[in-house]
């Protein structure tokens, strides 16, 4: 077991009101660099929301989120942006690109908004990550005229765009038939087991369940299990 | 940085190229405000500024008369005072002498200002007598040489010159319609009384067109003839000053004024009520113009809105790749800075176009063709670009605040 890079602990996010609604309570959670995560549960259990938690995307009401050992709770929206530009990578239920742009540019957009490499060397990772998903000669085609699959790879291409430690799914194979949900599967092991990347994954899907490492239930915002898988 | 704002413009140009239509009318609403912004402040200063060029060489920029705004104190005054503890009886309280009296001085004053001249008349009034008829005659005698440099009387003559005024013995330049009451033609003679008496036969040497503000029975004289018609040998009652610069006028004025007590007039003194007409024209086109960009600012307005609304789903995936807010509010006023961009250039080619149709029409009045008077100066187009962008950029501020502030949790959640 490698050293966990990100840590929840007694995470907690509450709606405001009377009563407060609880979508996570009092999460505690490792998450380790080259494994694969799920959580599952039912509809409603906030498996997203504790997502969203993790991924800085939403701000907790209560515990504390170590990235890195730093505790994530009192940054600043714009220091949280810079980290999820920098470290995460998202991936949707529905593909999310954005559809004025070309498949190329939309997985050079988090690379060009970072502006650490030249156009050129911008450009030819962006082509390097298409090739990976197979899709090196839709490049110049607009999100419109992709498959529900290949847009899928579009999204997780732009997600690995800047090299992110961590890559965060909200029901990634949701919206996928069985052999682009199998083929996206696939790629997320391989991202966490060949490239040493964190991945977790929110999901119904009990395919998924069974092939991750780490397999996190969830019931009423709460954690109930944390089982490893071999 | 400069990678940041190419990118965020590069968003923004892309949002405004797929919604085409919105972005059209948004930049035909800028263009049409900047276009009639730049017609209309054309024809309005242009007209300002043939109207103020009448006003100003209607006559002298400064008249000094021998008035005085309060007249000076009667010598028992001056030497003791108001509150002195003397009194005086059978005390006769003196005449002073009409004219201006240190007059060579305040001559010399005046040419010692680079560019300025000063001309010395007497005016006074005679009584033109010709068969029984009678008309009143507003003498003014001039030196014909510096005269015609003070004012532009000789541009209004329609026979004769000035210069002839010292060719012939007791010559004299009337009106036209004066002229013709009395039956008066070029060279013919009539015979002038001044109030003290004493009759002088004149000569008419020249005559003035009709309807020129110099006062319909003005006539001109020689000044030494001038003077010893009304009897006052030496005494001259009035300078016209030219300005190399009109506006010093005022100050001028003020100076001489302060120094000599002669009422010094300035052409704005004397005008201040068309000046104030003017300001108020200026007051009602600007006011028009603020409206029309107003309306244009609602197109922007109504444009990022509307593109803000649109793309919530696309700011939620923005801010989730690592977009900051202030990333976002950037992207959306910089789309409202384009359209205005936009429409500025194309107002800018309409107002040009409008500009050169108004430059094409011809008017003609009594005769004489003039043109729209247009006053076409870099400093409208700037600020008719300055105003749009302004205008663009608030315009765009409320909205882009509003994408910033999108909650990406909301939208992601609500998609999945």
């Amino acid at each position: 077991m490698s050293d966990p890079i990100l840590i929840a602990a007694g995470l907690t996010r509450e709606l405001p009101g009377d009563p407060p609604v609880l979508l996570v309570g009092g999460a505690d959670l490792a998450i380790e660099p080259g494994k694969f995560t799920a959580i599952v549960g039912p509809s409603g259990c906030g498996k997203s929301s504790l997502l969203y938690l993790l991924g800085l995307i939403d701000r907790p009401t209560g515990g504390q989120l170590l990235l890195e050992g730093r505790d994530m709770t009192p940054l600043s929206g714009d220091e949280r942006a810079a980290i999820r530009l920098e470290k995460f990578g998202f991936v949707f239920q529905f593909h999310f690109l954005l559809p004025e742009f070309s498949a190329l540019e939309n997985i050079m957009l988090p690379m060009r908004r970072l502006g650490r490499h030249t156009p050129a060397e911008i450009e030819a990772r962006a082509r390097e990550l298409l090739s990976f998903m197979g899709l090196a000669e839709k490049a110049a085609k607009s999100p419109d005229r992709l498959s529900g699959g290949e847009r899928q790879r579009v999204a997780i291409a732009r997600a690995l765009a800047n090299d992110p430690l961590l890559v965060l799914g909200d029901e990634p194979t949701g919206n996928l038939d069985s052999a682009n949900s199998a083929r996206v599967v696939d790629l997320f092991r391989q991202l966490a087991h060949e490239q040493g990347r964190a991945v977790v994954c929110v999901t119904h899907d009990p395919e998924i369940a069974a092939v991750a490492d780490i397999r996190v239930s969830m019931l009423d915002g709460r954690i109930t299990e944390v089982l490893r898988q071999a | 940085m400069a990678g940041r704002l190419g990118l965020l413009l590069h968003v923004a140009a892309r949002h405004l190229l797929v919604r085409r239509r919105q972005t059209a009318v948004a930049v035909s609403g800028v263009a049409v405000g900047v276009g009639f912004f730049l017609a209309v402040s054309a024809m309005m200063i242009g007209s300002q500024r043939d109207f103020v060029k009448t006003l100003i060489d209607a006559a002298p920029h400064i008249v000094i008369s021998d008035e005085l705004r309060s007249p000076a104190p009667q010598p028992g005054l001056r030497e003791f005072g108001k509150e002195a503890a003397v009194q005086l009886h059978g005390y006769k309280v003196r005449t002073e002498v009409r004219g201006i009296k240190d007059w060579q001085q305040i001559l010399r004053e005046v040419d010692a200002i680079p560019g300025a001249i000063g001309s010395p008349s007497l005016s006074g009034a005679v009584t033109l007598r010709l068969g029984g008829r009678d008309e009143a005659l507003a003498v003014i005698g001039i030196d014909p040489g510096i005269e015609s440099r003070v004012s532009t009387i000789s541009e209004k003559l329609r026979s004769g010159r000035l210069i002839d005024l010292e060719k012939v013995q007791g010559g004299v330049i009337i009106g036209e319609d004066q002229a013709q009451r009395l039956g008066l033609g070029m060279g013919d003679i009539v015979a002038a009384t001044p109030a003290r008496g004493g009759t002088r036969t004149l000569r008419i040497v020249g005559l003035f067109k009709k309807g020129q503000q110099l006062g319909s029975n003005a006539g001109y004289m020689l000044l030494r003839e001038a003077q010893s018609l009304l009897g006052r040998p030496f005494v001259i009652n009035r300078i016209g000053v030219k300005l190399p610069d009109p506006y010093t006028a005022e100050a001028i004025a003020a100076a001489l004024e302060r120094r000599h007590a002669y009422k010094a007039e300035s052409w704005q003194e004397r005008s201040s009520d068309f000046l104030g007409l003017l300001l108020t024209r200026n007051i009602i086109m600007y006011s028009v113009v603020s409206a029309i960009l107003l309306v244009a600012s609602f197109g922007i307005y109504t444009a990022v809105s509307t593109s803000v609304a649109d793309k919530r789903r696309d700011i939620a995936i923005m801010r989730s790749i690592g977009f900051s807010e202030g990333d976002l509010q950037l992207i959306f006023v910089l789309e409202g800075l384009a359209l205005a961009v936009a429409g500025v250039v194309v107002g800018w080619l309409l107002g040009s176009a409008l500009l050169e149709i108004l430059g094409s029409i011809k008017i003609t009045v009594q005769g004489t063709t003039m043109r729209v008077p247009l006053d076409r100066t870099t400093r409208q187009y700037l600020i008719a670009a300055a105003a749009s962008l302004l205008a663009g950029v608030v315009a765009a501020w409320l909205p882009a605040r509003k994408a910033a502030r999108v909650d990406p949790v909301e939208i992601l959640r609500g998609a999945a």
